[in-house]
């Protein structure tokens, strides 16, 4: 059976940056537990720790939070492969995700290939303050986003979303 | 007129670290300055906040080392309501945090000081990363690594519950104990650790002591640094992570002080300087004299080879073997050659290994006498543990009611925010020389100097996609003369 790990990246913490933690509770909720399906729903942490938590899976779906100068509240979708030219890149503590994930694979760990590493992250006004709340504008637009989102997760998984059910 | 270098080494948003290199007419380095142009504000946040939260709070501070923020803040709760903890919660805290020490030296080691040793310093910026270490090593190499650091992270998820953001420690304790089960599911992964910290040691030996261009790298490069000493010793002068003094040892090798948590505010004060938002703590009692070096300066380094320097020996016998080996290879202790700090790594590795072993060969530690519930809030605690990156303090006060009133934090990283700049200038100046434009070998180079002290400017908790791009400008006549980015 395939194995699907659904991540939610970021700090509740820090306003925006909590956008990914709320994204995986909200596809939990919404299209609820399967097998060989698995959600970690925060996730603080990067590089290796990740790959800790990968590995035994065939596909990852990671939330995440970017500033990529576009409106809060749009979206982009990327895979694996987006994160090669990054893979040599090294913070002060830590390798990078795809440098994490690729030395996974190299040893021999079920790791999912760059295909099957799919990125969701959404655009936010304000990730540098420390706040349990998200800003309005990205607040505002949740139900948007979400919806859209998690559409897009559920074709992934051929599964059928809470609403689509009912 | 001078002209100006930058390094800007961009590891997240929430951490940012810059080096500014400023040469005179001739080329050569006139000054240089390691710049944290960020504000935190942890001290005065959590101010209001009821003081059991604080222990959960400040682990946001870093997602790399939240387990340390998490014990000195539960050891600073615990002075605030009395200090009355049992053994057994002490046991199972450092039993912990030993977990903890293992999976972080790891990650630093493989990860981060590997790829200069093993690779080069001025190997292809491509290929110098834990994916080059294990291609020239072995995929067999890369296997140990990534099964020791989920060992050690699962040591950790069994005693505490959680590995990234605790909430296990409580006033007078911890939430849960450790059953006889969990025991039993931690001891052959203790094992299979003391096994990768002598495979470790084994490695370094061959692979950075076999080759004499490192060994006179590391011993007589431009990484060394008369400074002084400090680090947490236990009631043998051993190294101790969790709890003890702080004892501060001259780089001559004579005790300059040893004092307990309570009394730290007579011992370390901080000074300010107007282009970083980043302290310079200082030997309060020397006075702040300036960022120099010798047996009389006020300042220290704390650090894994500073904690070893201030060490009269270690706690347990394999690693105590280790450290004689490393001294005598080193020619003198205490030394004060920083890329040994990589060596200490592994020395205290050793340590954390054996303790665990130790840990799990005592009758108590399944027992469940592991929380006392707080008789009487007295209003002040003072915390201290040795963070990976340094000695870290966490010192607090509470009104009647338990409420925070006041937080002061001296994290590892600050102690060594002076040393830090004084040896990246060093390296800068030794390296950059007039007339030669600096290449990617030499800014790895005097990047080398500080990933010695492994330092942490963050509470960053994700990083996608994790860059750390280098940007440097040379400014040359008041204007920029060239710029160039290395995304390495």
């Amino acid at each position: 059976m395939d194995r699907t790990l659904i991540v939610g990246m970021g700090n509740p913490y820090l306003r925006d940056d909590a956008v990914g933690v709320r994204l995986a509770a909200f596809l939990r909720q919404e299209l609820g537990e399967a097998p060989g399906l698995r959600y970690v729903e925060e996730c603080s942490a990067g590089g290796l720790e990740v790959l800790d938590l990968v590995a035994g899976h065939d596909r990852l779906v990671l939330l995440d939070s970017i500033r990529a100068g576009g409106p809060a509240g749009s979206w982009y979708r990327f895979d694996g492969r987006a994160l090669r030219e990054t893979m040599n890149l090294r913070n002060v503590h830590d390798t990078n995700l795809a440098t994490a994930l690729e030395l996974g694979r190299r040893v021999g760990l079920r790791i999912p290939a760059e295909r099957e590493v799919h990125v969701f992250a959404v655009e936010v006004e304000d990730n540098l303050t420390f706040d349990e709340r998200m800003t309005e504008a990205l607040e505002g637009r949740f139900p948007e986003y979400a919806s859209e989102i998690c559409g897009e997760v559920a074709s992934l998984l051929g599964a059928k979303s809470r609403r689509e059910k009912s | 007129m001078s002209r100006r270098i930058s390094i800007d080494p961009i590891t997240r948003l929430e951490g940012h670290g810059k080096i500014e290199i400023f040469l005179d007419d001739q080329g050569a380095v006139e000054d240089c300055y390691f710049q944290i142009p960020e504000l935190r504000g942890f001290e005065r946040f959590v101010v209001g906040r009821p003081i059991e939260e604080l222990p959960r709070i400040v682990t946001r501070i870093c997602g790399v080392c939240p387990a340390s923020h998490h014990l000195a803040g539960a050891k600073a709760v615990d002075g605030c309501f009395g200090d009355e903890v049992p053994p057994l919660a002490h046991k199972l805290r450092e039993m912990y945090y030993n977990a903890h020490y293992i999976h972080s030296h790891i990650a630093h080691f493989y990860a981060l000081a590997a790829p200069d040793f093993i690779l080069g310093p001025d190997a292809d910026p491509a290929v110098r990363n834990i994916l080059g270490v294990v291609a020239k090593v072995g995929l067999e190499i890369g296997g140990k690594v990534i099964k020791a650091r989920a060992q050690a992270q699962e040591i950790q998820q069994i005693i505490g519950g959680r590995t990234t953001h605790l909430v296990w420690c409580l006033p007078g304790g911890v939430s849960k104990g450790l059953k006889p089960e969990e025991l039993e599911k931690i001891k052959p992964m203790v094992g299979e650790l003391y096994d990768f910290t002598q495979f470790s040691l084994k490695l370094f030996r061959e692979a950075v002591l076999g080759n004499p261009g490192y060994v006179e790298l590391i011993l007589n490069g431009p990484y060394t640094l008369q400074v002084q000493n400090m680090g947490l010793v236990d009631e043998n002068d051993a190294p101790n992570f969790y709890h003890g003094k702080v004892r501060v040892v001259d780089c001559e090798g004579k005790e300059i002080c040893k004092y307990a948590p309570r009394e730290y505010a007579d011992h370390v004060a901080e000074h300010v300087e107007p282009w970083t938002y980043l302290k310079f703590p200082y030997l309060k009692k020397r006075g702040w004299n300036g960022f120099v070096e010798g047996v009389d300066s006020s300042l220290y380094t704390a650090t894994p080879l500073a904690r070893l320097n201030v060490a009269d020996r270690m706690a347990t016998p394999r690693a105590q073997e280790a450290f004689e080996e490393m001294f005598k290879t080193l020619g003198k202790k205490p030394c004060q050659a920083l890329l040994a700090c990589h060596w200490a790594r592994l020395v205290e590795m050793v340590q954390n290994a054996e303790t665990l072993q130790r840990y799990c060969a005592d009758p108590e530690i399944t027992g469940d006498a592991y929380r006392v519930v707080p008789k009487q809030i007295t209003g002040e605690g003072v915390g201290i543990v040795e963070a990976m990156r340094g000695t870290l303090t966490h010192h607090y006060t509470c009104d009647p009611k338990g409420i925070c009133t006041s937080a002061n934090l001296i994290v590892g990283t600050t102690n060594n925010n002076a040393p830090i700049h004084m040896v990246t200038r060093k390296a800068a100046a030794s390296l950059i020389k007039p007339g030669v434009e600096p290449t990617q070998g030499i800014l790895n180079m005097i990047e080398m100097a500080f990933r010695a002290f492994d330092p942490c400017y963050s509470c960053a908790t994700h990083s996608l996609p994790g860059q750390m791009p280098l940007e440097v400008r040379i400014h040359k006549n008041g204007a920029l003369y060239r710029e160039f980015r290395r995304r390495c």
